[in-house]
């Protein structure tokens, strides 16, 4: 069974009013809706909020719900508006947010300025900021698939046709430099 | 596979120390935390490889964290749905009535995580009531006590290593023997308790009711001249048995909500609540009320640590002091929300570390 396939079978359950299978859509979803969260808004907090909003949600209207056959682009779809409205809420006054509220304007936050932005203490974002100044571009990249996409060497390897061994330099070197720099 | 001569670089490149610090992988996560706390001498070495990988996710979270986030929040909102239909309430679960295997029960026990609360409503105590028979339990307790008076918090280190934070008009006496084959006190009033595991059991006795755990997180709310004792439980398991009445004894599973009425002499678990006056969530926080009274959040915005300790000195109700001036001007900045003062230390040392000591009724930060 594909993911997928797999989202669509706790979907029928959760339904049904199967709160285990309501977990385990979670459990297979979250990573990737945190991060599709956080390429719209570096704010983790909000992020991580509304992903627990969106199944709490999902839970009181369980016996409601449509069957759909894309589970995830649902999840992703719901997430997005919740954000959006949201970031509007908060930024009433802010004229250069009313922006967003054209959908479809929107622009994936880049890798860096996400890992930069989420931090809460100004000295690690300056810290962090010299840090990824100091890196390759490939070093950014593979560290990107790793830690924020969440791939494994393997993948990464395939993903930027390289040996899984080189990847896995590329990658400590990287942490090596980010660390000393972070210290 | 030997993790021995790890650097903190091996460690953050170790796709299963990865996982592990994600909480995405369960049998990561179990194979790390064996090994960690196996090897306390890496623990510095583990943290800092923790804190790099949690800057570069992105700070996307620990998955079995914010799942307990969503199962809290449905948990409450699911009691506040069955308290908006009282006719449905009678239909719940039946008393689970626990075996007399005892050894078992706490070997279940100590592997999970819990935290429960205890909630006392009694307004008229009946003359009627039947005395407790509590004489060998009472004879016991006759040891340390500590108490709250008219300030707001007051917060305690056990012998045991255990934390306690008293609310107001609280007072705990320890027993004699407290940590040498038992941990047992008596509680009038409310308190938070996060409990050191150990294989010992700790024992909370109230006027009604005891509480038996064995390392975990709770609130106990017992003040005298009320008139209903509630147990509402969160996580893991818990036994409560009544003063005098140990057959009286009920296991409480997760959403399980014990209702003792001193009118009746009932216990009563039931899947929900015969009344939810204390589940209702926090409009703001969607988080459980019964603890907001010692729940800080912690708003800082580049303090120095010698004010931010005076501030968490005034909330939890505990001395802090400095060894020296330079660790005093550490700035910090952040949100931070803890039932503990040690949970909002430990919540600073993440962002930039130093060393604190916990003493009976004061802690002492270090570089």
């Amino acid at each position: 069974m594909t993911d997928e396939e797999q989202n669509i079978a706790y979907w029928m359950q959760i339904r049904k009013g199967n709160k285990q299978a309501l977990f385990d859509l979670y459990n297979n979803t979250y990573f990737h809706l945190v991060r599709f969260g956080l390429k719209i808004t570096a704010n983790d907090e909000l992020v991580k909020d509304c992903v627990t909003q969106l199944f709490l949600q999902l839970w009181d209207k369980h016996a409601r719900l449509n069957e759909v056959q894309q589970v995830r682009a649902y999840l992703f779809t719901s997430l997005k508006r919740m954000l959006i409205d949201k970031l509007i809420y908060y930024s009433k006054t802010d004229k250069a947010i009313n922006k967003l509220k054209d959908k479809e304007l929107i622009e994936e936050l880049p890798y860096e300025e996400i890992i930069i932005r989420v931090q809460h203490d100004e000295e690690l974002r300056e810290k962090l900021h010299k840090a990824i100044e100091q890196l390759t571009p490939k070093q950014k990249e593979l560290i990107r698939l790793m830690f924020f996409e969440g791939l494994t060497y393997e993948q990464v390897a395939a993903t930027t046709e390289q040996s899984i061994k080189t990847a896995y330099n590329t990658i400590y070197n990287a942490i090596k430099i980010l660390r000393k720099v972070l210290k | 596979m030997d993790h021995q001569n790890y650097t903190v670089e091996d460690l953050v490149c170790d796709e299963s120390f990865q996982r592990y610090c994600l909480g995405a992988d369960e049998e990561a996560s179990k194979f790390w935390e064996t090994w960690i706390s196996s090897h306390p001498e890496k623990l510095a070495l583990v943290r800092e490889a923790e804190q790099l990988i949690h800057i570069i996710s992105a700070r996307q979270g620990k998955l079995p964290v914010q799942l307990e986030h969503l199962k809290d929040s449905i948990r409450r909102f699911d009691l506040l749905k069955d308290a908006l239909q009282p006719d449905q309430v009678e239909a719940q679960a039946p008393v689970i009535p626990i075996k007399r295997n005892k050894v078992k029960w706490m070997a279940g026990m100590a592997a999970s995580v819990l935290a429960l609360v205890v909630t006392g409503y009694f307004l008229l105590k009946p003359a009627t009531v039947e005395p407790p028979v509590v004489a060998e339990q009472k004879s016991d307790i006759d040891g340390t006590g500590i108490f709250t008076g008219n300030a707001p918090r007051k917060t305690v280190v056990l012998p045991d290593g255990s934390v306690v934070t008293l609310r107001s008009n609280s007072k705990i006496v320890l027993a004699k023997n407290f940590n040498t084959g038992s941990r047992e006190l008596h509680l009038s009033g409310e308190a938070f308790f996060d409990v050191r595991s150990q294989s010992i059991p700790f024992i909370v006795h109230t006027d009604e009711v005891n509480i038996e755990v064995l390392g975990t997180v709770f609130n106990v709310c017992a003040y005298p001249d009320n008139e209903l004792t509630e147990t509402s439980l969160f996580r893991g398991k818990v036994a409560v048995t009544r003063k005098g009445h140990p057959e009286q004894k009920v296991i409480l599973s997760p959403s399980q909500k014990m209702v003792y009425s001193n009118k009746t002499g009932r216990l009563t678990g039931t899947e929900n609540p015969l009344k939810v006056v204390s589940m209702l969530p926090d409009p703001v926080s969607h988080k459980a009320q019964e603890i907001a009274w010692v729940r800080n959040r912690l708003k800082i915005d580049d303090e120095p640590l010698g004010t931010i300790a005076a501030k968490l000195q005034q909330w939890y109700g505990i001395h802090i002091s400095f060894t020296d001036e330079d660790v005093k001007a550490y700035r910090y900045s952040g949100t931070f929300e803890s039932e503990t003062v040690v949970k909002a230390l430990e919540a600073l040392q993440l962002s930039y570390p130093f060393n604190f000591e916990v003493k009976k009724d004061s802690i002492v930060i270090s570089k």
